[in-house]
């Protein structure tokens, strides 16, 4: 019995030379460098130290905080709304890219994600670490004590708890389940330890025909199920502050607000974690200009979003001039002028006409400049949401002003170092880049040609068993 | 275990052929998949017979979810009442709040749990049919036959098909 020849249209799952590009897409847990020891111990070290002086905060107490009568708030809330708010465009952009099938989302999923449950894991302490005593954090929790200590439902902090809880199960879920078809290939190419412990995460995936299928259907109804949960966090986040009756923080337009900074702030920090590992890692050939331009226009119409609805936000208090509210945003134009400019030049003035430039979209060292800003913007903004509504407060014999001491300072260095720590474990012993993703791409993927050019044309299963090209 | 036939193909062309001749052996639904590194879509090689039928679950789910949501902040209302004046000891708005997040992460659940379920995961019986080679490019075509000569027509056809290490292996699909 002869076998037949090959047809030259066969068409093949390997377009690439496919060690090369495991090597390529793994380099992350197949290189151990020098750079990354020192990362991990620069981050660990900074970790301790912010360690140390949350032990030496909860011993003394919070008076050694700069927190003061009447800004019971400060640099550990902003911290906490920035946190969150980097948390949303990970999983949230994953998800929209995914549900829309956007052809150039595979190198970005996995990295954005991860940069999602992280920046979860970050924000939901800081509330531990804010609570002033902090080993009562039990008392949250709701289970029938003999002091019955409920919590109180009614509280939005109770509300936030559920909401971050529900949405750090959810991203760590995704993420996890996102990562299980290449743990199943990291456990066929690894050995010894590695191999047992792939095998134990990848929990028997082998891709059989039957298991792609369901589990398409089950990332699809992650990324449906998360857009939602993404959107009601933030929006909670924002009602800790809108519930209160403070003046600059009672709004109604307060929740969609905070979602458009969160996903603002969380679309440059994917920029910026996407440069890092570009660079880190040599992924230059996967994540090309493309995506970085892509990103950035992303970044841009959120630039003009997050006006639009600051300069709503501005005009109904400018036009109401309730002297309450009119002390607090007043006081942007006296004490906190620094923070309101570096507020408003680094989230508008700087990226937005950058953005609009294609030469800085696509150019990585330039696209980073705008992000970066995007950043510090968007910290100086939470900072200027939190703290001028505590100290120009309804009554005007109890205003006060407000400076972070080194305590919180170092604690909060601490929490940024915590972040970076866990993206570097997490890129040395996990799939930092999503390979069947960007293998699915490829395959999909071929050269059509149209008159005199060949462009990129790409297959898209629109339903079971039908296919389109 | 039973005895399952493998085959591996270079691409989606050659394995939809030993695809179709294995058809002419009319084996029980189920019994020719695909092991690959890239999702397939349903038909292009082998189809899937069964349906997918855990995003019942997931619907499931979200009620049962909602259910806990509703009764632990009702519960708490009622065993922790905060008596404000004017106000309602069952405070709606939050109650809303607290539902929806639980019902949320009740779907998420159900997804993980039977998404994994559904597909198979967590299941280690003796032997798993599995060829590594799939991450090198290749399509394990895989036929669970019963006698011997199911097995030779079934390797026949492989092999007719373009089908290289046709191989008959004890484990399961």
């Amino acid at each position: 019995m002869s076998a037949e020849a090959p047809r030259a249209d066969d068409h093949h799952l390997a377009r690439t030379d496919e060690a090369e590009m495991f090597e390529r897409l793994s380099r992350s847990n197949l290189v151990t460098t020098w750079r990354w020891y020192l990362g991990v111990g620069v981050a660990g070290a900074v970790l301790l130290w912010g360690l140390i002086v949350f032990l030496y905060m909860a011993m003394v107490g919070m008076g050694v905080t700069g927190y003061n009568k009447p800004v019971f708030w400060g640099l550990y809330e902003a911290s906490l709304v920035f946190w969150i708010g980097l948390s949303h465009s990970g999983t949230l952009i994953s998800a929209i890219l995914r549900l829309t099938h956007a052809t150039w989302r595979a190198p970005v999923l996995r990295g954005a994600e991860a940069m999602t449950a992280f920046t979860l894991m970050v924000g939901g302490l800081i509330p531990i670490v804010h609570l002033g005593r902090n080993w009562r954090v039990y008392y949250a929790l709701p289970y029938p004590s003999s002091r019955e200590l409920w919590p109180n439902m009614r509280s939005p902090l109770m509300w936030d708890a559920m909401a971050i809880t529900t949405y750090l199960l959810g991203s760590l879920t995704f993420l996890y389940v996102g990562m299980i078809p290449d743990l199943a290939l990291l456990r066929d190419k690894s050995a010894g330890w590695r191999r047992k412990f792939y095998s134990a995460l990848s929990l028997g995936f082998r891709g059989t025909h039957e298991q792609w299928r369901r589990y398409h259907v089950a990332s699809t109804l992650f990324a449906i199920l998360i857009i939602p949960i993404a959107v009601s966090v933030h929006s909670i986040v924002s009602w800790d502050f809108a519930m209160a009756k403070t003046p600059g923080w009672h709004s109604t337009i307060f929740a969609p607000y905070f979602v458009v900074g969160a996903i603002f702030s969380g679309i440059a920090g994917v920029v910026i974690v996407m440069a890092i590992l570009r660079k880190a890692f040599r992924l230059e050939s996967v994540l090309t200009p493309l995506h970085f331009d892509n990103l950035g226009k992303l970044l841009c119409t959120m630039t003009l979003l997050w006006g639009y609805f600051y300069f709503t936000e501005f005009l109904t208090v400018w036009y109401n001039r309730n002297p309450e509210e009119w002390e607090v945003f007043g006081s942007y134009g006296g004490h906190y002028l620094p923070l309101f400019l570096t507020m408003v030049i680094c989230n508008f003035v700087i990226p937005f006409p950058m953005l609009c430039l294609k030469r800085v979209r696509r150019s990585i060292s330039l696209i980073l400049v705008p992000a970066c800003s995007i950043v510090i913007g968007m910290y100086a903004e939470r900072l200027l949401i939190v703290i001028p509504s505590l100290a120009r407060r309804n009554d005007p014999f109890i205003w006060a002003n407000y400076f972070p001491t080194w305590v919180e300072f170092s604690v909060m260095a601490g929490a940024a170092a915590m972040f970076v720590l866990l993206y570097m474990l997490f890129a040395k012993f996990f799939p930092i880049m999503a390979i069947s993703d960007i293998k699915e791409r490829l395959f999909h993927t071929t050269g059509r040609t149209i008159g005199g050019m060949t462009v990129e044309s790409i297959a898209q299963v629109e339903g079971e068993g039908e296919a389109h090209a | 275990m039973s005895t399952v036939i493998v085959g591996l193909f270079e691409g989606v062309e050659t394995a939809a052929r030993a695809g179709r001749a294995l058809k002419g052996l009319s084996l029980p639904a189920g019994s020719v998949t695909t092991i690959s590194a890239v999702p397939l879509p349903d038909g292009a090689i082998v189809t899937d017979p069964e349906p997918v039928r855990f995003p019942r679950i997931v619907i499931a789910g979200w009620f049962v979810g909602a259910a806990a949501g509703l009764g632990l902040t009702i519960a708490t209302y009622m065993l922790y009442p905060l008596i404000t004046g004017g106000k309602t000891i069952v405070s709606v708005p939050p109650t809303l709040i607290i539902t929806y997040e639980v019902a949320m992460l009740g779907a998420l659940l159900a997804t993980l749990f039977g998404g994994g379920r559904e597909m198979g995961l967590l299941r280690f019986p003796p032997r798993m049919i599995h060829d590594p080679r799939i991450h090198d490019g290749k399509i394990a075509l895989c036929a669970r036959v019963e006698g011997d000569e199911q097995a030779r027509r079934a390797m026949d056809a492989m092999k007719t098909a373009g089908g290289t290490e046709v191989r008959a292996e004890e484990g399961e699909l």
